[in-house]
């Protein structure tokens, strides 16, 4: 017996209870959710109002699945691949003329953007569902330090229509705007994980070195690619790299293989624009990094799915 | 089911009864876990709060990854913090008495089961000796059934210090049990 073995076989006599042996505290969780949180001190969060910055756009057709691991050590990694898209190698030449933010410690930066998510699932009434929900979501995120120390505000607006399916009457529920909230209460990520600008303004500036900090500790397989293109679009999404180090962050994810180009993408705000996407077959989802087609500036990122949603069983269900 | 975890938190955030959704797919599991480390009285807490801290921390979850388990787990963990010296007291108490106060309301047959054991006592006593992350890495891959990269993101490690942490603990169980094996009164 090994010692796993004997790990495993250590208090196993605890049972795994019932969900009848659970209904109490479900109902005394039910009751909490709610309860609003008190509402945390803000003072001196206003000093971040004028850094705005990053207007992102969001949809997910089907929530799907990219693992944004925390990486290994370094380790010897595979040679960065010449860079094949013609995408992200413009938004990185564009990178030069945009403007420039300089934000300061003791500052915000500031992250607006609009999220429409798919919702699937059973309505109170035992209807199936599906509808987009549609969010103002705005995140504070101090410029040096981790989550912790963030605000989130924003406004839940109407849903909309996913074709052919009732809105159930819960989807309207709770909309309007909401309060600012401290954005975490813990922050377990690693400091070499951190990415408030104070780090990624250290990040490297050439290419082959953002390659091998996006692939340190990953293979070179399709999982590897996978995790690495999903963990792009989070730092598109709600953090801020300097102009130098976004352009290497393009020209790396240039080099990602299986990238491909989509001339005629389209955002959830109906914008036309031009996206490098990466296709995953083995979860059947596309995600797109949309930029302007114009001026290269990154406008959005979506996520769709092309398998048709499976119904699932009940408990599947949300 | 996984792609469904991301859908409930989403669509939590609009309409928080949905977490309750959340609750159902892994209290049972992550009650039971958290019974192993702390007992049954701790854990009840320890679970309330820890949904409590997932459902206020919707917000920060993010919708591309593929199952909520590992970051309820290390929610978990974190909540757990505040129960260390109970733990180890107690696993203390199984290694010198041979009393297992978490196992205890559980079982009235407790004489044939690991923890009663000469080597329960001595896993035990390896247990309560690991630094605090090294367990919690060891028993959320020996009990929360976690693979070694979803452990390191419910932890916020790198793989690599997780990979470390198990082959540094894990011998260490085991040679607690030879050195002591049988060995209890």
């Amino acid at each position: 017996m090994n010692e796993m073995d004997t790990l495993s076989g250590f208090r196993a006599e605890v049972p795994r209870p019932e969900p009848a042996d659970l209904r109490a505290q479900e109902d005394r969780l039910l009751a909490a959710l709610r309860t609003p949180p008190p509402r945390p001190a803000l003072r001196g969060w206003t000093r971040g109002w004028k850094l705005g910055l990053v207007a992102g756009l969001a949809v997910a057709a089907a929530a799907t699945a990219v693992v944004a691991l925390p990486s290994d050590p370094p380790r010897v990694i595979h040679a960065m691949p010449v860079a094949h898209s013609a995408v992200l190698t413009r938004a990185a030449q564009a990178t030069a003329g945009q403007t420039e933010l300089r934000p300061r410690p003791g500052q915000y930066l500031v992250y607006e953007s609009r999220m429409m998510f798919a919702s699937e699932g059973t309505s109170r009434d035992g209807v199936a569902s599906r509808y987009l929900t549609d969010e103002l979501r705005r995140v504070w995120l101090p410029v040096e330090g981790d989550a912790t120390g963030g605000f989130i505000d924003g406004e839940r607006l109407p849903p909309k229509v996913w074709p052919g399916w009732p809105i159930p009457p819960e989807a309207w529920e709770n909309l309007g705007r909401y309060r600012p909230e401290k954005l975490a209460d813990f922050d377990q990520r690693a400091e070499q994980d951190l990415t408030d600008y104070a780090h990624t303004s250290a990040w490297p500036t050439d290419p082959e070195g953002m390659y091998r900090r996006l692939y340190t500790g990953l293979g070179n397989d399709e999982e590897a690619h996978e995790l690495v293109w999903g963990n792009v679009q989070s730092l598109l999404r709600e953090s801020y790299l300097p102009a130098a180090q976004r352009a290497a962050l393009f020209r790396a994810a240039a080099a990602i293989p299986g990238v491909v180009t989509v001339p005629d993408a389209r955002d959830a705000a109906g914008r036309p624009g031009i996206a490098a996407a990466r296709l995953w077959a083995v979860r059947g989802t596309r995600v797109e990094l949309i930029f302007d087609p114009k001026t290269y500036q990154y406008l959005a990122n979506v996520r769709s799915s092309w398998t048709r949603p499976r119904p699932g069983p009940p408990w599947a269900r949300c | 089911m996984s792609e469904q975890d991301a859908a409930c938190i989403e669509r939590s955030r609009r309409d928080p009864e949905a977490f309750a959704e959340v609750f159902r797919r892994y209290a049972p599991d992550l009650t039971r876990y958290v019974t192993r480390r702390l007992g049954r009285d701790a854990a009840d807490d320890v679970v309330a709060e820890t949904f409590l801290a997932a459902f206020r921390q919707r917000d920060r979850y993010d919708p591309a990854r593929p199952s909520a388990r590992p970051w309820l787990y290390g929610i978990a963990t974190n909540q757990m913090g505040r129960h260390v010296r109970a733990e180890v007291r107690q696993l203390r108490v199984l290694e010198r008495t041979g009393t297992d106060q978490v196992t205890a309301p559980f079982t009235d047959r407790s004489d044939d089961r690991v923890s009663a054991q000469a080597s329960g006592r001595s896993l035990a006593g390896a247990l309560a000796a690991l630094p605090k992350g090294h367990r919690d890495a060891l028993l959320l891959i020996a009990w929360a059934d976690l693979n070694y990269e979803e452990t390191a993101q419910a932890l916020g490690v790198r793989l690599g210090t997780v990979r470390s942490r198990v082959s540094h603990a894990a011998p260490r169980t085991r040679q607690e049990q030879s050195d002591n094996g049988g060995g209890h009164p």
